[in-house]
């Protein structure tokens, strides 16, 4: 018993990361219908901004969350304004040109501070463990979870319950009404690429103390991040939480039994299996044209 | 000489889209008279197979609308192919009892595992070398296709699909020789003739599947069923309405560009010595999308250029590491800036500049007194 409340509880922690990364993903792609290669390296940036901020400024990690979530996503809004808004009816393009934006900021990063691996000091607030059901679980990891809920919740309510919200889901059904109501599509987009972008920064800031810093941190993350979005289904926030937790825990389950890989073989399939007889996702209800 | 844009025949039309084609492989074949150096011959012999393998990408992306992101899969499912076919021919050092792969015999397996067996035939690992990578991707087609999933989720999908079959080739250290991939090969042999990697016969191998995937590439784009694939690229729905069975289009472009990919992932088995997880990495299936699109994702001709010209800069600057790394981040900038404002590709641009030249031609054949503003109307 012991060990199956365990197992939840890791897969719970599993699904909190995976949430914080697909969070930003999901609201760029969902609204904006932009696949965003270089989600995985604005992660990295935020785990490097971590390690700049610790390391020259001797900040820490708490402290310096919202000045990186602030640069990260000033990066998301130049790329958006300079190269993404001209690729409007492109959507396959984005991909490419996302992916091109992410090798260089990689390069960049390379080049400037080395490939060497870096580390994240835990803060130390958070550094112990706690009892969870009776099961000693690291301190930082339960904080992870509250985060990660925190970050929907705001997100939810910035989508649902705020102006800017509203205007972006004005233009996402349909942009040229939206715009002949005054709403600036523009600036409603750069602000949302802007947002995910900083959400990536986070994400990448949060989980760098657990696992190191490097410049191709990024690409594991990603992939993962895709899956839940892909089971999640777009333009459903609530979908990416539930996709996220259940493929935490079926990693986390399967891992268990077997192996981390064959953990992600398995759930792959199980979502290419899944997208021939619900293409739209588990937890859309319907799809627009 | 016409002073009109000539309504050619089809005939004439076939042969001038034929031409480019034709000029490359010429050129291709015609190389090794003029390179007298196996070693440079051989790096040659790569870039061509890559370009191969960007060709079976341009097909399924600029001719099918499909933006296959995992292309390396099934090039590294059929360099797989033909590396376990080698190995069995090799006469190992360290084997267990029955000819064991050296890597088995260090992870202590006992028995050849059955799915290796049959790669004893040389024959079967090549046909296994088209086959499996078209009916991985024609499963994963059925999937997809017959879900209606188009776009984005695609490319997402193929990417994650590759990506895990890579970490579980890694992960099956003891069957498929893990991080390390499969090395010491045998030489490939095929009636008598030995393909020794450095060698003119396996350079002219190389030739051969260049000009055969370039015709047969070329060859589908005119059929029926490359026309209907085309037509589904650029209204998908419309076609449906027609009465085509879009799917099963898209499933048959989809796994005939992977058993090219197959073809070409066998061919770098020779040529490179060794197969290597890498070889279905992320990376190289990026490149080859970058090489298509700077090439021309809609030309064969510009996507398989493309591969041999920057794949080529880029071994020719790998010699010294500060240079390579600089040339990476180049290599990100001129892809957003190609994709930006050169949507075709280099091949669309030199269309850009050959019609301009035959227009500018033709306005000197009717003289100044037409005006040079008329021009502009012809096409």
């Amino acid at each position: 018993m012991d060990q199956f409340i365990e197992q939840i509880v890791t897969g719970l922690s599993i699904g909190s990361i995976l949430l914080l990364v697909a969070l930003g993903l999901s609201i760029i792609y969902g609204s904006m219908g932009i696949i965003n290669l270089a989600h995985g390296e604005f992660v990295m940036l935020g785990a490097y901004a971590a390690w700049v901020f610790h390391t020259y400024l001797g900040l820490g990690l708490l402290a310096s969350l919202v000045p990186i979530f602030l640069v990260v996503a000033a990066f998301g809004w130049v790329i958006e304004r300079y190269v993404l808004s001209l690729l409007n009816n492109r959507p396959l393009d984005t991909i490419l040109a996302t992916w091109g934006v992410g090798i260089m900021l990689q390069q960049a990063v390379r080049l400037m501070v080395g490939s060497e691996l870096r580390y994240v000091q835990l803060p130390p607030a958070l550094s112990d463990s706690m009892s969870v059901f009776g099961i000693p679980v690291s301190s930082y990891r339960v904080f992870l979870f509250v985060v990660s809920i925190a970050l929907f919740g705001a997100t939810w309510l910035l989508m649902n319950r705020t102006t800017v919200g509203m205007k972006l889901r004005a233009i996402i059904q349909d942009r040229s009404v939206a715009a002949s109501f005054g709403i600036n599509a523009k600036r409603v987009y750069a602000l949302t690429f802007a947002y995910g972008a900083g959400l990536a920064g986070l994400a990448g800031a949060l989980v760098s103390p657990l696992k190191s810093v490097s410049p191709d941190m990024g690409t594991g993350y990603v992939v993962d991040a895709f899956m839940v979005v892909v089971l999640g289904g777009v333009q459903s926030l609530a979908g990416t939480v539930a996709s996220a937790f259940i493929l935490g825990e079926l990693s986390g389950g399967i891992a268990f039994l077997q192996n981390d890989t064959v953990a992600k073989a398995i759930v792959l399939l199980a979502i290419v299996v899944l997208i021939r007889f619900r293409p739209e996702g588990l937890f859309t209800a319907r799809v627009r044209a | 000489m016409p002073s009109h844009v000539p309504h050619s025949s089809g005939l004439q039309r076939l042969i001038a889209q034929l031409a480019p084609l034709l000029i490359v492989c010429a050129v291709v074949f015609a190389l090794p008279v003029l390179l007298n150096n196996d070693f440079l011959l051989n790096k040659v012999a790569r870039y061509l197979v890559l370009g191969i393998l960007t060709v079976s990408l341009g097909m399924s992306w600029g001719f099918g609308g499909i933006l296959n992101l995992g292309q390396a899969m099934s090039f590294g499912l059929g360099s797989y192919a033909m590396a376990m076919a080698l190995k069995l021919k090799t006469v190992p050092v360290h084997t267990g009892a029955s000819g064991l792969p050296d890597f088995m015999v260090w992870n202590n397996v006992q028995h050849l595992p059955w799915f290796w067996e049959p790669f004893r035939s040389l024959s079967f690992a090549i046909a296994a070398g088209l086959i499996v990578p078209a009916l991985v991707a024609a499963a994963l087609g059925w999937f997809m296709f017959r879900g209606r999933v188009t776009g984005v989720y695609v490319s997402i999908i193929t990417l994650a699909t590759m990506v895990v079959i890579n970490l579980v080739i890694i992960d099956q250290q003891s069957y498929t020789g893990g991080f390390n991939g499969i090395t010491d090969l045998a030489q490939l042999e095929i009636f008598g003739v030995a393909f020794d990697a450095y060698g003119r016969a396996t350079y002219y191998l190389v030739a051969g599947c260049v000009l055969l995937s370039l015709l047969v590439a070329f060859a589908f784009t005119r059929t029926k069923a490359g026309l209907i694939v085309q037509a589904i690229r650029d209204h998908e729905s419309r076609v449906r309405y027609f009465g085509y069975d879009v799917a099963l289009y898209q499933i048959f472009v989809f796994a005939l560009s992977a058993a090219i990919a197959g073809l070409a992932g066998m061919l770098y088995t020779v040529v490179m010595e060794f197969a290597s997880p890498t070889f279905l990495g992320v990376q190289l299936s990026l490149s080859v999308v970058v090489w298509c699109a700077v090439g021309g994702r809609q030309s064969l001709v510009g996507a398989f250029l493309g591969a041999v010209l920057v794949a080529g800069m880029q071994g020719a600057l790998s010699e010294s590491a500060a240079f390579l790394e600089t040339w990476t981040l180049v290599m990100g900038a001129l892809f957003v800036l190609v994709v930006l404002f050169l949507p075709k590709g280099l091949a669309g641009l030199a269309q850009v500049v050959l019609r301009w030249i035959v227009q500018r031609r033709h306005a000197a054949g009717r003289g100044v007194a037409q005006g040079v503003g008329q021009t502009e109307g012809s096409t």
